[in-house]
Formats: C-alpha cells, sequence, structure tokens
C-alpha cells in the first residue's frame, strides 16, 4: 500500500470512530429526552395524587364539622322552644294558683267545696277516725259543715259516721294577704302560704290524703299538661 | 516511518475525542434527569397553590352560607316562638278556668 491509501484509511477510520461516537451520542440524547419526560410525569402525577388526596380529607373535615355545627344550632333553637313553652305553660300554672287564691273570699261557694274536700277525702282514707288540719280562718267554716260531711260520707261508704278532729295546734299556712297585712315586705309573698282546702290524716297519721287547693292543683296541672301542650303546639307545628 | 505514527496518533486522538463526545452526552443526560426532578417540583407547587386556593374560596362561599342559615334558622325560632306566646295568650283565659274548675270541684264518690 502507498502513503495515499493509508493516509485515506486511516482518515476514513478517523470518521467511523466519529461517526459511532456521534450516533452514541444521539442515542443517549434522545433516551434521555424520553427518560426526561417519564420521570416528569411520573412525579408530578404521584404528588398530584397525594394532593387531591389530601384536599380531599381537609374538604371532609369542613364538611363534617358544617354538619356538626348545624346540627348543634338546631338542638340549641329546640331547646330554645321548648323552653319557652315550658315558660308558657308554667305561668298559666302560676295565673290559676293566683286565680285559687280568691276562691276562699266567696264564703258561701267556699264552705260547700270544704265540706266536698272533707267527704272526699273521708272516702279516699276510708278511717273511722281522722285529723284533720286547715288554715286558722277556716276552722269556722269547717265546724259548719263538719257534720253534714261526716253524715254524707256514712251513707256513700256504708259505714258508721267517722270521728274528725281538727288539729288546733297546727295550722296550715294562711292565705297571702296574710302576710301582706303583718308584715311590711311587698305583696309578693315569699313564706309557705295555703290557698285553702284540707289535709286529711287516719288518726295515726300514716295514712295522708292532701286535699288542699295548691296540691289539688299541682295534681290537675300535672294530669291536663299534655292536653294544654297538645293544643300550644298544634298551633306552632301547624 | 513517521506516517504510521502519525496514523496511529490520529487514530488515537479520534479515541479519544470520541470518548468525549459520549461522555458529554452522559453527562448532558444526568443533568436534563436532574431538570427532571426540578420541573416536576415546580409543576408541583404551582399544582398545590392552585387546588389550595380553591379550596380557601370554596370554604369562604360555604362559611357564608353558614352564616345565613344560622340567621333564617334564628328567625324561624323567634317566629315559633312568637306564634306560641299568642297562642298561649288566647287560651290563657280558658286554661286557667279549666283548671280551677277541676279544682273546685270534689267528685265524691264512693270507691
Amino acid at each position: 500500500m502507498n502513503d495515499t491509501d493509508v493516509s485515506k484509511q486511516i482518515q476514513q477510520m478517523v470518521r467511523f470512530i466519529r461517526q459511532e461516537a456521534e450516533e452514541k451520542a444521539n442515542e443517549i440524547s434522545v433516551s434521555a429526552e424520553e427518560e426526561f419526560n417519564i420521570e416528569k410525569l411520573q412525579l408530578v402525577e404521584a404528588e398530584k395524587k397525594k394532593i387531591r388526596q389530601e384536599y380531599e380529607r381537609k374538604q371532609k373535615q369542613v364538611e363534617v364539622r358544617k354538619k356538626i355545627e348545624y346540627s348543634m344550632q338546631l338542638n340549641a333553637s329546640r331547646i330554645k322552644v321548648l323552653q319557652a313553652q315550658d315558660d308558657v305553660v308554667n305561668s298559666m300554672k302560676e295565673a290559676a294558683a293566683k286565680e285559687l287564691l280568691k276562691v276562699s273570699e266567696d264564703h258561701h261557694d267556699y264552705r260547700k267545696l270544704l265540706k266536698n274536700l272533707v267527704v272526699q277525702s273521708l272516702l279516699r282514707l276510708k278511717e273511722p277516725a281522722v285529723l284533720l288540719r286547715c288554715r286558722e280562718d277556716d276552722v269556722h267554716h269547717l265546724e259548719h259543715v263538719l257534720d253534714s260531711a261526716k253524715e254524707e260520707y256514712a251513707e256513700k261508704a256504708n259505714v258508721h259516721a267517722p270521728e274528725i278532729i281538727i288539729d288546733t295546734n297546727i295550722y296550715l299556712p294562711p292565705g297571702p294577704h296574710h302576710h301582706h297585712l303583718f308584715s311590711f315586705h311587698h305583696h309578693n309573698e315569699h313564706g309557705p302560704f295555703c290557698a285553702g282546702g284540707i289535709v286529711m290524716a287516719s288518726r295515726d297519721g300514716k295514712i295522708v290524703c292532701e286535699n288542699t287547693l295548691d296540691a289539688r292543683l299541682e295534681v290537675v296541672f300535672r294530669k291536663k299538661l299534655p292536653e294544654i301542650r297538645k293544643q300550644l303546639c298544634s298551633q306552632i307545628t301547624a | 516511518m513517521d506516517n504510521r505514527q502519525g496514523g496511529i496518533q490520529q487514530l488515537l486522538a479520534a479515541e479519544q475525542e470520541a470518548q468525549q463526545i459520549v461522555n458529554t452526552a452522559r453527562n448532558e443526560k444526568m443533568a436534563r434527569l436532574r431538570q427532571a426532578k426540578e420541573e416536576a417540583q415546580k409543576e408541583i407547587a404551582a399544582y398545590r397553590s392552585q387546588i389550595e386556593l380553591d379550596f380557601q374560596k370554596k370554604l369562604a362561599q360555604s362559611s357564608g352560607d353558614s352564616g345565613a342559615n344560622v340567621k333564617r334558622l334564628e328567625q324561624e325560632t323567634e317566629i315559633k316562638i312568637e306564634n306560641l306566646k299568642t297562642e298561649a295568650a288566647r287560651v290563657s283565659h280558658d286554661v286557667v278556668s279549666m283548671l280551677l274548675k277541676q279544682v273546685t270541684t270534689a267528685q265524691a264518690a264512693a270507691k
């Protein structure tokens, strides 16, 4: 081979080496782009998913909190309404209690009432001897009606007339206007008072029948409460 | 003799150059992959801010709604209570009369 041939061959080899290197560099470059895209996409998608889940959780928490708050407010307002119902119903009872105080002012009717209360109590106790307690002011009323009461009871229960002793040691507290006279307090009585009626006990004191007007009001009120509530509620839920 | 030496030098130089070309490509590849991480972080951060923004907007809106709900509830409650009081005033007299009648009527029946 001559020098020019050798030199030509060498040039060819040099070119070849360079070409191979550049092809390889190209391959590397192309794969670099591919891997770049894949890597970036994977990273972004993975994190995006996590972020979405995180915020979904946050959103749920917010909603749960809202529900709880709303339900608390609903409860609070329900309680408010129930409380208002209670207040309204109790003021009716208080109005009734106030009216009750006037009952003993009509002596004629009050006397009749006392007699009926005595008979009713006797029928409840069914005792041959009883103790009767009343307000000091009512003693004279009772003394007038006691005999006819005993007779009525004896007839209705088919027994002998019972023995009734009025307790003169202990009286039921007086009506509130007494407080008004003897104390200088304002007319709102704060001591115990009694609107009238009687308390009857068996002679040994073991069985007691409370037939004061106040006690009767309590009993009637409790009995009629569902009815009263229904009457009120039918309006407000309509 | 000189040519042969020269030739071999050329080939060696070519090999070295070839190696450099490939190494450069490899280094660029590594740099590109690092870029992938950096760009991914940026995109992720931008995504997060957007989501956060949307979340806050939704939050503000819903708290406005709850405020309105609370007010509505309060108003409804007030109306219920007012109606109750009106109704009570209307029936109070009758209820009191009914209670008094029951108290002052002693049914004395034999059991």
